[in-house]
């Protein structure tokens, strides 16, 4: 259950980094934080204001993408304008990172400074709702990764805004030419990565124990789903996310089990391993796999003229 | 007070080594060991633009070369000296022993100058060996793609050797870190003095083994592929094992900081070696002071060690005023600091000169005579600010020649 939960919250964080990959062609370590900065949106809801922390969500939606959208044109824009190259901008991003979970910890003490309270090391699973047996953040995790992968596959394929954003990612030159205002594509998604990642760090500490620093440690799993799915496609972020997020919970759970407990401080080290094996096996993750299991069904068929008439009209079609 | 601090540096007696000249010694220290961590990173980044984000790694690999190999062959060679030491076989009694065991190995190498010296060379040259092998098996996986993929798994590589280290214990110690014989108690001064002086000497040999190979022909097929890895690779030349081969140099280069800064605390452990520490201020110094340029490395380490060094010196002054801890404040000034040098100098305080080679006036060969007859193209003339500049003082000459 564990898994799942973190497996859909790893889902939506690294959708988010694919899109800005996609977008910005900036690989966003800054993506983690954006998640701590989810994880104390929820806790001032719930400790300081003692309200439930499903009410700080859609807060921290707006939030992030709004954090998001200021350091986009603060640093990210500005940089691109001037011409810096990926190296950069990739520089650019680590730098936020330093200074936004810097930020993080600063607001942590001086909560501890104001309430008096502990502030660095919390879990809000007393704040949850119960929905037959199981604790509230179950269904509402799943459902919030499922929902917005639906929202965003129906805003990428049917919406105006989502055409236009594909178009961005696959040439911004040329459309450019065609009349889409880039500059508005690259705020509307860096506001909807942000979104994202705030509101699946706010659910982080409703189930996993959670400091300042948990939202920055967990961009190696971001990075390792996003690359697991291709490092370029959407949907191969949907999966790897949530592969990568399912088998880091349940493989240190079964090697705790097999080999003893000190297989648990080993832990992080499950993403990196699939990013190793991912670059050495097949660098375009399952999207490269995908295409390549694509590329022979379109083969086939002229091969095989008489078999899989129709396999021939949609290869056809795709082409 | 100046030729106090010097004279007292100079002398380094154990009793001048105090208050603001303590304060410049660990600045040279620091400066000494961060300068060399910095020039292998302008060697890889500002000249072949590799984006080695692993710096950390090395460090880590230096450390660990004295806390797993060196401890053991002093230990050995000083109980084969007849020296009784403490159990140091099982993993527990290599953790619990250890402060016992180091301090009999810190009598024993007071009168020997030769194996303290031994040792060190020891630990120099198998780290240099390891940090390249190191840097080898860290290219593997990423050095034939696009630079962002070598970045992912070189930040991902340093957090993994953190966790190696701290989970075998027979490393370093785990969490707990390790003591290390010290071998510079041959030396009557000050420990720290020596230390830094090593250290300042180790850096000034690798700046010019770097500068040498810069100015050399491998140098400009750096640059070349740093500026277009496609021409380079159709005149001829394997792109990726140049790579790979500047990567496992730095990487050896790297490690040496690893070792001295294991001497001069005396003691490892993983916990000090973050990435935060041993990768990102380096990148803000080689930002800050130019890529591409050792000079500017240089000054950019110079001023970050030293605004470092003070914050932390006089960290309970400046506590005071915060209610946070002042590592934070020190962070945000990184990130601040290296975003703003970003925007605002892009090039660096001191920016890129052309390499220097011998015999060839470089000058001379770039700034050919471009004739263009700007009449035509009144268009041009308006787009280009820079070369209206240079069009300005031809003028005359043409007149002349008329």
């Amino acid at each position: 259950m564990a898994a799942l939960v973190y497996a859909s919250e790893l889902t939506l964080l690294s959708v988010g980094f694919t899109l800005t990959y996609l977008t910005a062609k900036v690989p966003n370590f800054a993506h983690g934080t954006y998640a701590g900065v989810g994880i104390y949106v929820s806790f001032t809801f719930a400790k300081v204001w003692g309200l439930s922390p499903y009410l700080g969500f859609p807060v921290a939606f707006i939030v992030g993408g709004i954090m998001s959208v200021i350091i986009y044109i603060l640093v990210i824009g500005t940089l691109a304008r001037m011409g810096g190259g990926s190296i950069v901008l990739t520089i650019a991003t680590l730098a936020i990172q330093i200074t936004l979970s810097a930020l993080i910890y600063i607001y942590a003490f001086w909560l501890r400074a104001m309430m008096g309270g502990y502030a660095q090391n919390f879990l809000l699973k007393e704040n949850d709702f119960e929905w037959i047996g199981f604790p509230g953040i179950f269904p509402v995790a799943i459902g919030i990764s499922i929902a917005a992968v639906l929202v965003l596959h129906y805003l990428l394929t049917r919406t105006k805004m989502g055409v236009a954003m594909r178009a961005t990612a696959e040439d911004p030159e040329l459309s450019s030419v065609l009349g889409i205002n880039i500059n508005q594509i690259q705020l509307f998604s860096w506001f909807l990565t942000g979104g994202l990642a705030c509101l699946a760090g706010a659910m982080i500490p409703m189930w996993f124990m959670s400091t300042p620093g948990s939202g920055s440690a967990i961009i190696t799993s971001i990075m390792a789903g996003s690359l697991l799915g291709g490092f370029e496609s959407v949907y191969g972020a949907i999966v790897g996310g949530f592969a990568v997020g399912l088998s880091e919970i349940l493989l240190t759970y079964v090697g705790s089990e097999v080999f003893g407990t000190w297989v648990g401080e080993y832990r992080p080290l499950v993403p990196m391993f699939f990013l190793i094996a991912v670059l050495l096996v097949e660098p375009r993750g399952l999207q490269g796999v995908y295409d390549r299991i694509m590329a022979r069904r379109m083969i086939s068929p002229k091969t095989k003229p008489d078999q899989d008439a129709e396999k021939k009209e949609e290869g056809e079609k795709k082409e | 007070m100046m030729a106090d601090i010097a004279l007292g540096i100079l002398g380094s007696l154990p009793t001048a080594i105090e208050g603001t000249n303590r304060l410049v010694v660990d600045i040279a220290m620091f400066f000494g060991l961060l300068v060399i961590v910095a020039m292998a990173l302008n060697f890889q980044y500002g000249n072949a633009g590799i984006p080695n984000m692993g710096c950390a790694v090395q460090v880590i690999i230096g450390a660990f070369t004295v806390s797993a190999l060196t401890v053991r062959l002093c230990f050995m060679i000083i109980e084969g000296a007849g020296v009784k030491l403490m159990s140091w076989a099982s993993d527990y009694d290599w953790v619990y022993h250890q402060t016992w065991n180091v301090a009999t190995a810190n009598n024993f190498l007071k009168n020997q100058f030769m194996l303290s010296v031994s040792l060190l060379l020891f630990s120099l040259a198998v780290a240099i060996l390891l940090g390249a092998v190191i840097g080898y098996l860290i290219s593997l996986p990423a050095i034939r793609l696009r630079a962002t993929y070598l970045m992912i798994v070189l930040i991902t590589m340093a957090d993994a050797s953190q966790i190696f280290g701290r989970n075998i214990v027979s490393i370093s110690g785990g969490t707990l870190g390790e003591f290390i014989p010290d071998v510079f108690r041959w030396y009557p001064g000050d420990k720290g003095v020596i230390c830094a002086v090593v250290t300042l000497f180790l850096g000034l040999i690798s700046f010019f083994i770097f500068r040498t190979m810069l100015n050399s022909p491998y140098g400009r097929l750096m640059r070349s592929l740093r500026e277009n890895e496609v021409t380079v690779a159709s005149v001829g030349k394997d792109v990726v094992s140049i790579r790979r081969n500047i990567l496992m140099f730095a990487s050896g280069v790297t490690a040496i900081a690893g070792v001295m800064n294991a001497f001069y605390t005396s003691y490892v452990i993983e916990a000090a070696y973050t990435r935060a520490y041993w990768t990102y201020w380096p990148w803000l110094m080689l930002i800050l002071g130019g890529p591409g340029n050792n000079a500017g490395t240089f000054l950019g380490c110079a001023l970050v060690v030293a605004l470092r060094r003070v914050i932390i010196v006089y960290k309970f002054t400046i506590q005071a005023v915060f209610f946070f801890p002042i590592s934070y404040l020190e962070e945000m000034i990184l990130g601040v600091l290296l975003v703003a040098v970003m925007i605002f100098r892009p090039n660096g305080l001191i920016p890129e000169k052309l390499l220097y080679v011998p015999g060839v006036n470089y000058s001379n060969i770039v700034q050919e005579e471009v004739k263009v007859d700007w009449r035509s193209a009144p268009k041009a003339r308006l787009k280009g600010g820079g070369l209206l500049g240079r069009k300005k003082k031809e003028e005359p000459k043409e007149e002349e020649k008329k």
